[in-house]
């Protein structure tokens, strides 16, 4: 699951060396936290939260494959 | 895409110098011309033509296989095991998907595929710098949802011309909505309006009353 956000996040902003992906395991859920460079922020958010918004949805597709549920935290 | 100045005495002239300055033929350079100069009376008054140039991108055939392979790596990386079809159709490119999962990358209404339709556009835009139309589709869903949208649309409009009531839609997004649109168009005892804010927005299917004003004549 981290490598996919990792995947994504780098390939839409404009410093993918400043992307840091970090995955908090828990029994059934799990936090991604995605960390990326300040002026970057707006690229991984979007229009009215657009992209962080298909970044969850393919998440969340993702994990119910594995049975699991994961939840996307975007950190300033 | 970083552009560099040349000038000449016309732009043809401006042209060949950018020419020569990366040993390319013109139609692999973008160019703008900044100013068309003028000649001048006698030698006098004369100004350079001016162009800006620059190496054009990558062309298409890469972005075709660029954004294949884009889509592939988060495939994979969701766990998704699929083949991934890439071909432009028009001005823009369609990515198929072939996968035995289809239900799961297609998602409630459609989300998850619209959701990785979105991204890879959004991908390919930014390394290709401009707008670049793209869709993906799975097992021709795109065609059976527009197929079960314009089938929808006509129900509902044969009950709003049977009740003489308006009836509200779900929440749909600008490109089913449009779907709806074109459906009902061509009826001219319906009316079809597009109500809320921001990406999903009702669709309101209206009678059009015959003699007298429709009552929200003012809608319109």
């Amino acid at each position: 699951m981290k490598e996919l956000i990792k995947f994504i996040a780098q390939a839409l902003v404009d410093h993918p060396d400043q992307v840091q992906v970090k995955e908090i395991e828990g029994e059934q859920t799990s936090v991604i936290e995605l960390k990326v460079a300040k002026e970057d922020l707006g690229k991984v958010i979007g229009k009215q939260g657009r992209t962080a918004r298909a970044m969850r949805t393919i998440l969340s597709a993702a994990s119910t494959k594995i049975r699991k549920r994961s939840v996307l935290e975007i950190i300033e | 895409m970083e552009f560099l100045e040349f000038e000449g005495k016309t732009t043809e002239e401006a042209i060949e110098n950018a020419c020569d300055h990366f040993h390319l033929p013109a139609e692999s350079l973008e160019i703008e011309i900044v100013s068309v100069g003028s000649p001048g009376l006698f030698g006098l008054g004369s100004k350079p033509a001016k162009v800006r140039a620059a190496l054009r991108e990558a062309p298409e055939t890469d972005l075709l296989a660029e954004a294949r392979e884009t889509l592939e790596n988060i495939l994979a990386k969701m766990g998704e095991t699929a083949r991934v079809e890439a071909r432009h159709e028009d001005d823009r490119i369609t990515l198929s998907i072939e996968s035995a999962d289809a239900g799961l990358l297609i998602g409630k209404q459609g989300q998850t595929l619209e959701a990785l339709q979105y991204l890879v556009s959004k991908i390919i835009s930014k390394k290709s710098r401009r707008k670049v139309r793209l869709v993906i589709d799975i097992e021709s869903y795109r065609a059976r949802h527009s197929e079960a949208l314009t089938q929808m649309a006509l129900k509902y409009g044969e009950k709003v011309k049977k009740t003489g009531k308006p009836v509200t839609l779900n929440p749909m997004n600008p490109h089913d909505r449009r779907i709806v649109h074109l459906a009902l168009q061509g009826d001219s005892e319906l009316k079809t309006l597009s109500r809320g804010e921001g990406l999903y927005k009702k669709v309101v299917v209206y009678p059009v009353k015959k003699k007298e004003e429709p009552e929200d004549a003012g809608l319109t």
